[in-house]
């Protein structure tokens, strides 16, 4: 285990920011500990691991051919905490990317009805539902206003969206009003996403 | 010699410190600076207090302020960390093609002068930047964004906080959820374009864009329950596509009349017009010239 009292140096002696007296003192030290050797490895491959991630991820090629076969064939045209944590942020980046890319706010005004419609329903209720999971499990890291906050705007998303479906029940043809509940629901995921981060 | 030079100096700042006080512990003073590339990324992270960076044209990066935090950093030439735990004020000065991002809390963070990329995230403090930064995302969920000078893109995000966004910028996104959008957009008289592309909505909020539109630009509004004003010169050209399905539409534009809260007409010879769309579920849409 880690001496606490040497974190700051050790990552800074991994991080080569370390003036020559104060390398040589970590250095000394590194040569009796055990312990923070072993960091000092751990600290290094985290580095390295980080270096080496990509800059940008794109999702894979037969993601969006699903999506766009389920969405119809038009073209957008214009257009232990730590591994919970990292998991659930991941997770959330994959959803919320997901659900992005399934609700351009630009084709959603003319997204055909059918089939691609329903499945699209079916997977914005699949992200909310994983990621007010994740959300309930690390709801205590967040502050007591964050968590009110957090509620009210769930309410009126809520609403929202429940008042543009009922008008859709009530007019399903209407594409107009099959956008506006796709934005609603965007918001929402947008929403879970982010308080999601915040809390992992 | 140097020795006594040193005792000598250990003794004044004895009895410096013995006149003036020691400082209370909820008052450190920060006080550093290390040269930094003048398109270096400085990273912050003041979980309270305010954040206050100036771009400045000296490759360095120099923070002063005070709090009951501390103050750690690390980093290089390239990249710097600043991290703060507790609270503290911070005045950061980077050069001013830095790319900085900030995380906070509740701490406000000011930017003022920095061209380069901005990232800034805040749980319930006020983000507001002045300047042309080449890139901006801002993101807050309780409290109020203000972009004034023009960005080249912008990116901004709130939950309930205020949305205003004024200037020169060519490619503007904002979104919010119980917040209101205000977008006062300057264009050609300012050397700028317009806008070439806008995304805002909001759900409950009011959306508002006040401005002119780029040649051939695409801006879209839309809000579910907000009502949504846009306010463009007479002479503008542009294909308007206005929709409500409960609210009204009132055009002070042209003579164009809404029919069952849909609204389309051009303005100008057909073709290289900008285009606006609006939606709303149950807000009125009003379209007027400025």
């Amino acid at each position: 285990m880690m001496c606490n009292e040497w974190e700051t140096q050790l990552n800074e002696y991994v991080d080569g920011t370390l003036a020559a007296e104060a390398r040589a003192l970590v250095e000394a030290h590194l040569a009796g500990c055990a312990g923070c050797r072993e960091a000092v490895v751990e600290l290094r491959a985290l580095v390295a691991g980080a270096a080496d991630l990509p800059k940008r991820i794109e999702p894979a090629q037969d993601l969006w051919t699903g999506v766009a076969n389920r969405i119809g064939k038009r073209e957008t045209g214009s257009g232990k905490r730590w591994w919970r944590g990292a998991l659930a942020a991941a997770a959330t980046l994959v959803i919320g990317f997901a659900v992005y890319r399934l609700l351009p706010p630009s084709a959603a005004h003319h997204r055909p009805a059918g089939e691609g419609w329903v499945t699209l329903q079916a997977e914005y209720e699949q992200a909310t539902d994983e990621l007010t999971s994740v959300l309930a499990a690390e709801r205590d890291r967040l502050a007591p206003a964050t968590v009110a906050l957090l509620q009210r705007n769930l309410a009126v998303i809520d609403a929202a969206i429940r008042e543009s479906r009922d008008a859709l029940a009530r007019d399903p043809e209407n594409v107009e009003l099959r956008g506006l509940v796709a934005s609603a629901a965007r918001e929402k995921v947008e929403l879970l996403r982010w308080a999601t981060r915040v809390a992992t | 010699m140097t020795r006594h030079l040193g005792w000598l100096g250990f003794v004044l700042a004895v009895a410096a410190r013995s006149a003036l006080g020691q400082a209370p512990a909820d008052h450190n003073r920060f006080e550093a600076r290390w040269p930094l590339d003048s398109d270096g990324s400085v990273r912050i992270v003041d979980p309270a207090g305010r954040i206050r960076v100036i771009g400045w044209d000296v490759d360095s990066l120099v923070v002063s302020g005070r709090g009951p935090g501390r103050l750690a950093a690390a980093g290089t030439v390239g990249v710097r960390k600043l991290v703060v735990t507790g609270r503290a004020e911070l005045e950061v000065h980077v050069p001013r093609g830095a790319r900085v991002w900030v995380k906070s809390a509740s701490a406000d963070i000011d930017v003022v002068g920095v061209d380069g990329t901005l990232d800034l995230n805040s749980v319930a403090g006020a983000i507001h930047v002045v300047g042309t930064p080449a890139d901006v995302t801002a993101e807050t969920m309780d409290g109020p964004v203000e972009l004034a000078g023009g960005s080249g893109r912008a990116r901004v995000k709130t939950v309930s906080g205020d949305i205003l966004l004024r200037g020169a910028s060519v490619d503007l996104g904002a979104s919010t959820l119980s917040g209101t959008i205000v977008v006062r957009a300057a264009g050609w008289q300012r050397g700028g374009t317009g806008v070439q592309r806008g995304r805002f909505e909001s759900v409950t909020g009011d959306v508002r864009f006040d401005g002119e539109l780029g040649r051939g630009g695409i801006v879209e509004l839309e809000s579910q329950s907000g009502a949504i004003a846009l306010r463009v010169p007479a002479t503008t050209v542009a294909d308007f596509d206005l929709v409500t399905i409960g609210g009204s539409i009132t055009n002070r534009l042209t003579a164009a009349t809404a029919g069952r809260g849909v609204l389309r007409f051009s303005t100008g010879a057909e073709g290289g017009g900008a285009q606006v769309t609006a939606r709303s579920f149950k807000g009125s849409i009003s379209l007027d010239a400025k």
